[in-house]
């Protein structure tokens, strides 16, 4: 069902306007959380790829340049 | 209701207005400075009086033809010779080259457009042709935007009242994550081609250039993309586009130098600044639709909470020197003999992290959104080898990262981790105490140290809270439910009065750990 369908369906039922101001605004906060997700995967995927993977993989003194190294692109 | 009972002295300018204004102030004729009433002023004499900013009083000594204009209205509501100090001469805002200066929106001193020559933008045209230059070289077709691109297009000129330059460039990605992970690696990209870099949100970032005449100039490169059969800008564009109206990119001329531009420049800046960009119309303010904001911010922004207030903050050379390490570290110092090393985060001038390097022989790292906050006594320090400041931004996981592996590598247990008067210097929509217990348990896991948190939590007139420039007044419980969260085990709390009698600030101390055998830390705290 659309949100017009839907909105006009909770109009007849009579269900007040500070009811659905308040489920637009749950709404419009639900979708934030979901956009913000893609700066959070991009974070996680820059960390995995530039720092854990090869981190795995060096040793000390190449982890340490390879940490200072990350910390300076910031 | 107008602007009335303007008064300008050498304290500041006074005025009344009953709804909020922001008033360009200019001298003989050219824009100095521009301060919301409300917001920027104190309550006085049933208007308000805005101070002189710090980086304008040297100026102020001399008459002028002082004007006041509500911003993007040509009708002055003041327009007096006045005189400030004693001096006979006329005051000129000028650098010691004598290119005219006046204040960005964080009251820095910046060299203006207006009244300059040919000659004198010269270096800035050379530092976009080189940053566009740069960016190319890291596979991005950069172009000029927003109001740059806007005086190229009208008459060839930079607008004059504009301070810095705008770059854009369209990924070739349509999906916001792809976007902000492009556009960290043409950050650490030009960072590896030795350019200095500040990142905005997750699409755009700034690029200090040295122009040909010595002077640092940062140029702002926001990243954009296409989706859904519209074009997204970061600033404030999403419209319906088509890529054919962005690639291949045209030119246009700018103070003489050709520069890549959108295709269809007419369309871009339609999108812009709406369909009326070609005539200068200083009443028309292009409101950004909401959706749009929504939009961008909800991808892409989110790691500059309360920056402004403290780019404005240590934009004075004076905030906040002098005087020795806080009571905090001296307390800390009596708490831990056993300490091995000393994390400052939110370490601002750094004075305790040199107390903790010199005084206990610990190694000692400062963290700072703000590189100038330390650079002094980082400068001061250089040769201290186990005295370290790193720029770090508490509102990004990057950062956590970063520093949780270097802590891991060269910081020894037991840590101790401080930060004083940061939950309360971040506004409660960066979530600083989450992300302050998240870094905690990232630092200190497995009983590898403890946290000490210091924060206001009574907001007094003794003016320690406007001396320090804290921003609120945080419920311990906020500090308390965050840290346990994060699986902290909370050691003590106590309150701790500021000065003596009624009225003191009244700040809270709490101590935590994450012992090896506690609750969960949840993983994603320590990726």
């Amino acid at each position: 069902m659309s949100i017009k369908d839907r909105l006009s369906r909770a109009v007849r039922s009579g269900e007040s306007c500070g009811d659905l101001e308040r489920r637009v605004a749950e709404l419009e906060a639900e979708v934030q959380e979901c956009r913000n997700v893609n700066l959070r995967v991009a974070e996680l995927t820059d960390l995995v790829t530039q720092l854990l993977v090869p981190l795995a993989s060096g040793d000390q003194e190449k982890v340490r340049e390879l940490v200072e190294g990350y910390h300076s692109g910031l | 209701m107008p602007v009335t009972d303007v008064r300008v002295d050498d304290e500041g300018i006074r005025a009344c207005s009953t709804r909020e204004v922001i008033l360009d102030v200019c001298f003989d004729g050219r824009r100095i400075w521009s301060f919301w009433l409300h917001r920027d002023g104190l309550a006085r004499e049933g208007g308000h009086l805005v101070s002189w900013p710090e980086s304008l009083r040297a100026f102020l000594d001399g008459t002028t033809r002082l004007s006041l204009n509500e911003h993007g209205s040509e009708t002055a509501v003041y327009d007096e010779e006045v005189r400030l100090g004693t001096a006979e001469r006329r005051i000129a805002v000028v650098d010691k080259q004598g290119n005219p200066l006046a204040l960005d929106k964080d009251n820095r001193r910046v060299k203006t457009f207006a009244g300059r020559s040919a000659e004198h933008v010269a270096p800035l045209m050379d530092a976009i042709d080189e940053v566009i230059r740069a960016l190319g070289k890291v596979g991005i077709e950069g172009f000029l935007a927003y109001g740059t691109l806007l005086g190229a297009v009208r008459g060839g000129r930079l607008i004059g009242h504009d301070s810095d330059a705008d770059l854009g460039y369209v990924s070739r990605h349509s999906e916001p994550a792809d976007v902000v992970l492009e556009s960290f690696r043409i950050q650490r990209d030009l960072t590896a081609l030795g350019y200095r870099t500040t990142r905005y949100s997750g699409g755009a970032f700034k690029i200090l250039v040295t122009e040909s005449d010595g002077s640092l100039r940062g140029l702002d490169v926001f990243g954009g993309f296409m989706r859904d059969g519209h074009l997204h800008l970061m600033g404030e564009i999403r419209a319906p586009f088509q890529r054919e109206w962005m690639f291949p990119l045209g030119t246009a001329t700018l103070e003489g130098r050709e520069f890549p531009v959108p295709a269809d420049t007419d369309r871009f800046l339609s999108v812009t600044y709406g369909p009326s960009w070609r005539v200068p119309d200083p009443a028309y303010k292009f409101e950004t639709p909401r959706s749009t904001t929504r939009r961008l911010s909800g991808w892409f922004r989110g790691i500059r909470t309360s920056r402004k207030e403290w780019d404005r903050a240590y934009a004075v050379g004076s905030f906040d020197r002098g005087g020795g390490p806080s009571d905090l570290v001296r307390w800390i110092a009596d708490q831990e003999p056993d300490l091995g090393s000393f994390v400052d985060i939110g370490c601002g001038r750094g004075r305790d992290v040199a107390a903790m390097a010199q005084r206990h022989g610990v190694p000692a790292l400062g963290l700072d959104v703000h590189e100038r906050s330390f650079r002094r006594q980082e400068s001061q320090h250089a040769e201290n080898t186990k005295m370290l400041f790193w720029t770090f931004n508490l509102l990004e996981r990057r950062h956590h990262a970063a520093v949780a592996a270097y802590t891991g590598l060269a910081l020894p247990a037991r840590r101790v981790l401080s930060a004083r008067h940061l939950v309360d210097s971040i506004a409660v929509d960066g979530e600083p105490s989450a992300r302050l217990a998240e870094l905690g348990a990232a630092l200190a896991q497995g009983g590898s140290g403890r946290l000490y948190v210091e924060f206001l939590t009574a907001w007094g007139d003794d003016g320690y809270p406007e001396r320090l420039r804290l921003l609120r007044a945080v419920d311990p419980e906020e500090v308390e439910s965050a840290l346990r969260a994060a699986g902290a085990r909370i050691l003590s709390r106590e309150p701790v009065s500021i000065s003596a009698g009624t009225g003191s600030s009244v700040t809270c101390r709490i101590v935590a750990d994450w012992p090896s055998t506690g609750p969960s830390t949840g993983g994603e705290a320590q990726a």
